[in-house]
């Protein structure tokens, strides 16, 4: 009976062990189950080498990022040349995603090293003095993003710059050029109207064929951007509404109602409303659809999936009407290199920290990164072996007279998700774009 | 004997087999569920973000559930969730089960193949349907095209089509569920009293009637049970396929508005808001259901 009881007692002890276990986690790590100290290598340091260091790292390279191979390199190539271990966190960069980076800030279980965004979505992080300003580190590290151009560094709130800047991005028309050529239109140039386009979507929708691939539902952003600058100017792109009434609020108005009036000629997908940001893509790579708004990460999609027909799209620019010339266009860089003050208080890992974000920004690493988007880099990128469409982006970058980031990216995220859930509202009559806006705002 | 006895007496080991449970009961339901009231009075802007104090007026989340068009939709659709998974998935189950307890060869291959669906995940089932749904190319699109039913693709998910779109998969997913555990209840019944209702020449239907549906009361009632409770649950299936609301905001259940609103908005508070409905909803129905559909000991 003793035994019995010497049993239970050890299966209960175990259970509560095994309960308890999740909750003895130390700080470090993002997910990764590491406990984030600076721990020496397994054996074999010299006795003048300084112990290997882990590095807890998170950036938005995870999943099916189209950077993911070339992050894993860069990655190797630092442990390598240095011999610490980075502790890789990295996921697919959503809302979701940003949640959880900054939820990670607010338990204490940040990581070391974080690849995040620069704009507004970094504010909680700089406002709780979670990261160090690259000032502070230049003081002890003059050479610290020494290769890349100050004016591109993007400013915090409170005037200083937190993040060394990766590759950015560009927002831009991509061309089905063997729909476009079976339906008699040329491929748009930098003078492109309008006009023009309302011509060109009749003659392909009478041919058969969906003019604009796009899901209303779920990334009616890329339409929205453009429908604002094509209403204002490159100048006033980023001034905010308080109301519908207002300059601003007026180009938000009618940016809606140019979508609206797409929507009504039937130029979007059949069922622009219930399909996925994926199912338009398809059509448009499948050849049932003209034209299609979309960013620089969309070139590797097509280059993944469609390695045959790259031929067969061309990036081109998007329609302009008003002031806005059709050769400015969304870009920016919007992610960089944080190093957490965790890290940075760390003496273990300040100098890890700092030389993995310089390896990661170098010239040679962001060469592999940039193809044809827009970098910080003073001696700029030299990227090689460009396929067909990478070389159709470079051509057209090469014409780009403007460039200016998203308006959506300087809201909150429950401001454009109001907005842009309401984009479909708009389109079908079931409320007005004055109540759209409005009702964003408020929310912002 | 003796030294068992002594066991239950002391209750030393009874607090260490239940304190890990009880600590882990506190742990993540109890204290998650009082932090969720208070936040659903707090003003909080998005995860991981602290609250900014309490809301003004601090009842004002509870105040919007009232007029919040998009709950209200919501909490339609679930209840007609509810009553259509009491009709279809109980209903189908009770159909299906009494003809495979009929047949004699094969049952417990029926067995395997209606159970099926419950141990493939939600997520992939509605990827799944998602491409029997699906616009263009989509099997159902196809399928209808080549029998010259239609001529041009139907949008299943539009504002016509997405009721039957959304809760067709659900009911199929959870039939298997309920048919095993009505066909259990089958199995219960003595073969003796259906040889003696034979004698009488009650057969076929009023077999049904007479014996199998009076004798199947307790076990239908804790399907029709479980049936309702777990249909203000349903969450990940239309989530996968319908998203945020679709079509136009017309698809949302009190589950996915209440994600929508926590992880897509960062409306942090108003989802605990929600949450705390669904949760009274879910005591509320479920109290109710058992209640009406309390089993009866003299069967």
């Amino acid at each position: 009976m003793k035994q019995k009881k010497v049993l239970a007692l050890l299966l209960a002890a175990v259970m509560l062990m095994g309960l308890l276990a999740g909750c003895g986690g130390t700080s470090g790590g993002s997910g990764s189950g590491s406990s984030g100290s600076s721990a020496p290598s397994s054996g074999g340091q010299d006795a003048g080498k300084p112990a290997a260091v882990e590095l807890n790292v998170v950036t938005s390279y995870g999943g099916d990022d189209g950077h993911r191979k070339d992050y894993e390199n860069a990655v190797k190539g630092y442990e390598e040349a240095t011999g610490n271990k980075i502790l890789d966190a990295s996921a697919t960069s959503n809302e979701e995603w940003k949640a959880k980076v900054l939820t990670d800030f607010e338990t204490g279980t940040e990581p070391d090293v974080l690849f995040f965004f620069t704009n507004a979505d970094a504010e909680p992080i700089v406002k709780a003095g979670k990261v160090v300003d690259i000032a502070s580190i230049r003081a002890e590290y003059p050479d610290y993003g020494s290769n890349m151009r100050d004016s591109m560094l993007a400013v915090a709130s409170d005037g200083k710059n937190y993040a060394v800047p990766s590759s950015g991005f560009w927002e831009n028309m991509f061309v089905n050029t063997k729909v476009l050529a079976d339906c008699g239109v040329a491929v748009p140039g930098p003078d492109y109207t309008w006009d023009q386009f309302l011509t060109d979507c009749q003659a392909i929708k009478d041919k058969g064929y969906t003019p604009i691939a796009c899901s209303l539902f779920e990334v009616p952003h890329y339409w929205f951007e453009f429908c604002v600058m094509n209403n204002g100017t490159l100048a006033n792109q980023l001034d905010l509404p308080a109301s519908a009434d207002d300059a601003a609020g007026q180009k938000w108005v009618a940016a809606l109602n140019d979508i609206k009036d797409l929507y009504e000629k039937g130029f979007f997908p059949a069922n622009t409303l219930t399909a996925t940001d994926a199912e338009t893509v398809q059509l448009f790579g499948d050849g049932e659809a003209a034209f299609l708004i979309d960013g620089s990460w969309k070139v590797t999609h097509f280059v993944d999936n469609y390695p045959e027909h790259l031929e067969e799209f061309a990036i081109s620019y998007v329609p302009a009407k008003g002031e806005r010339k059709a050769s400015e266009a969304i870009g920016g860089i919007s992610m960089g290199y944080f190093i957490t003050k965790k890290a940075w208080d760390d003496p273990a890992k300040r100098e890890a920290a700092v030389q993995f974000v310089e390896h990661m920004t170098s010239d040679e690493v962001m060469s592999t990164f940039v193809t044809t988007e827009v970098t910080a880099l003073k001696n700029g990128a030299s990227p090689s072996g460009l396929n067909a469409l990478q070389q159709s982006a470079a051509d057209a970058n090469a014409n780009i007279t403007g460039v200016v980031g998203a308006v959506q990216d300087t809201v909150s995220s429950e401001c454009k998700t109001d907005l842009f859930g309401n984009v479909q509202n708009v389109v079908t009559g079931a409320m007005t774009a004055e109540d759209a806006v409005n009702s964003a705002i408020a929310l912002n | 004997m003796n030294s068992s006895s002594t066991l239950y007496k002391k209750k030393g080991p009874l607090a260490v087999f239940l304190i890990p449970a009880f600590a882990f009961l506190i742990l993540y339901l109890y204290y998650p569920f009082l932090q969720n009231i208070v936040n659903s009075f707090s003003d909080i802007t998005g995860l991981g973000t602290p609250a900014q104090g309490l809301n003004d007026p601090w009842w004002s989340n509870y105040a919007e559930l009232f007029r919040d068009p998009h709950l209200r939709t919501a909490l339609i659709n679930t209840v007609l969730l509810t009553v259509c998974t009491v009709v279809f998935q109980v209903g189908i189950a009770l159909i299906l089960a009494l003809l495979v307890d009929s047949i004699r060869v094969g049952a417990q291959a029926f067995r395997t193949l209606y159970f099926f669906p419950i141990v493939i995940s939600a997520t992939a089932l509605g990827l799944m349907f998602n491409l029997i749904f699906l616009f263009n190319g989509g099997m159902l699109n196809q399928l209808l095209m080549n029998l010259g039913l239609i001529s041009k693709n139907i949008d299943w998910k539009d504002a016509d089509h997405f009721l039957p779109t959304m809760l067709t998969p659900v009911m199929w997913q959870y039939v298997g569920f309920y048919f095993v555990i009505l066909v259990t209840g089958l199995n219960n019944i003595s073969q003796d009293l259906y040889e003696a209702a034979a004698l009488d020449g009650c057969v076929g239907l009023a077999k049904v009637r007479y014996i199998t549906l009076p004798l199947l009361r307790n076990v239908l009632c804790t399907c029709l049970v479980l049936a309702i409770t777990g249909a203000l649950k349903v969450f990940d299936l239309p989530w996968v396929m319908f998203g945020a609301g679709m079509p136009q905001n017309r698809g949302w259940l009190t589950g996915t508005y209440m994600y929508h609103q926590t992880f897509n908005r960062g409306n942090v508070d108003y989802g605990s808001t929600i949450a705390m409905l669904i949760v009274v909803l879910g005591v509320v129905l479920s109290n109710v259901a058992n209640r009406v559909f309390k089993p009866r000991n003299d069967l």
